[in-house]
């Protein structure tokens, strides 16, 4: 990474080769287009690229830092569709995928592994609620309007959710 | 049912900004929060540290080959050597999550204002130039804005919007500059967090509000900058002049 910032290309060539297909992955989830996951693909190298001498190795792995950077680029694209992206009722809306992955639920260790467990603890409403927000890039306000609900309750339920999301990864 | 370890209000509100729940008002008070409260910042770190993961579960797929080379045209050169004009301008950090969508409500807000005709005029005046505006934005190249600004030269008067919460960075003043070609940075006032405003230019200013040049707001003890010709805190938002 400090080359990265030094201006090495080549640095950036190999930061590419490394972690790209990940973080083009992270892209089409959430934005499920190609054509757009290749354009914010694109402003995540030139993003990593400007901002590599902000990275500190002691806060987070360049892997976290970059699906970060990727995860909230999306999620920016996502938001500037308007409103026709979120027009989709919040059932709709849930991992295509199945929720957490078979996958996922292999992973035995890492903090990958334990997230996921942790999360399952949390109720099913609950669950759903943080992994709508996190990949959905949805508000409380979008959240409240698509389930109905006070926007205050859904606000206690991911606080809730998240204070219990600590105490279960810091165990 | 056992509710668990509360979280603090302050860490609650790090972690929501990490999620992406905030509205875009909310996020800018974070961003703005973190640029100067470290241990906020901290805590926005360790929840984007533990939500991360979830990014990690999704399978790789590889990217198309086309995207290197378009990465590669897109570099600026030597981007990372302090901006090049030496002002030594210190960023804000973050990764914001923003909202195209409150950007063009605060625009058109903006533009709004700066379309009220004067008022002892009943006609208004012919048009000295096109509307400028910019949105002022970390320097992450988010969309979320902290501050919108129009400048209509017509009446030589820059409307500038605060989206920063009210009541944020007490003790301090969020000042206003213009950075035009030759790089001088020149200031124009203040703007509270929150409020709208119209600062009219003397003509030498208004010279300098041309398309391309930066807006700047930087954080400042109050009275503003001791050093009449730069900022002395923090610049917290810039944007350029662009046309509408």
């Amino acid at each position: 990474m400090s080359r990265v910032a030094g201006g090495d290309r080549s640095a950036l060539r190999q930061l590419y080769d490394s972690t790209s297909a990940k973080l083009f992955g992270v892209c089409l989830r959430i934005l499920s287009d190609r054509e757009e996951s290749e354009d914010v693909l694109q402003e995540v190298y030139v993003t990593i690229w400007r901002r590599a001498d902000r990275f500190d190795a002691a806060r987070a792995s360049v892997m976290t830092w970059a699906s970060t950077i990727a995860r909230n680029r999306s999620i920016d694209r996502l938001r500037s569709r308007g409103m026709m992206a979120y027009a989709e009722p919040i059932e709709n809306h849930e991992l295509p995928d199945g929720g957490v992955s078979a996958e996922a639920l292999l992973v035995a260790a890492g903090e990958e592994g334990r997230l996921h467990k942790c999360l399952s603890e949390l109720d099913d409403r609950t669950e759903s609620v943080i992994r709508t927000a996190f990949f959905g890039g949805v508000t409380y306000e979008t959240l409240a309007q698509r389930m109905d609900t006070p926007l205050g309750t859904v606000k206690s339920w991911i606080r809730r959710g998240l204070a219990k999301l600590k105490g279960c990864l810091e165990q | 049912m056992s509710e668990g370890p509360e979280l603090s209000e302050a860490e609650a509100f790090a972690a929501e900004h990490a999620l992406g729940v905030l509205s875009p008002r909310e996020s800018a008070e974070a961003e703005l929060r973190m640029a100067t409260d470290p241990a906020f910042a901290a805590d926005v770190d360790a929840w984007r540290a533990r939500l991360a993961p979830l990014t990690q579960a999704i399978a790789a797929v590889p990217a198309p080959a086309g995207v290197w080379p378009r990465i590669e045209r897109a570099l600026p050169a030597n981007d990372n050597a302090d901006s090049g004009s030496g002002r030594g301008l210190r960023f804000w950090r973050g990764a914001t999550v923003g909202s195209l969508g409150l950007l063009a409500a605060s625009l058109v807000a903006v533009v709004m204002l700066a379309n009220q005709p004067p008022r002892f005029v009943q006609t208004p005046a012919p048009e000295a130039g096109p509307l400028l505006n910019a949105s002022l934005t970390t320097q992450d190249g988010a969309p979320v804005p902290l501050f919108v600004a129009a400048y209509d030269p017509t009446r030589k008067a820059l409307i500038i919007t605060s989206l920063v919460k009210a009541g944020a960075d007490p003790g301090k003043v969020h000042e206003l500059w213009v950075i035009p070609s030759d790089g001088k940075p020149r200031a124009l006032g203040f703007v509270e967090p929150g409020k709208s405003k119209s600062i009219p230019m003397s003509r030498e200013l208004a010279e300098n509000m041309a398309e391309g040049s930066a807006i700047a707001v930087s954080v400042e003890p109050p009275g503003g900058s001791p050093n009449p010709n730069a900022p002395s805190g923090p610049i917290t938002a810039v944007g350029k002049l662009a046309k509408i």
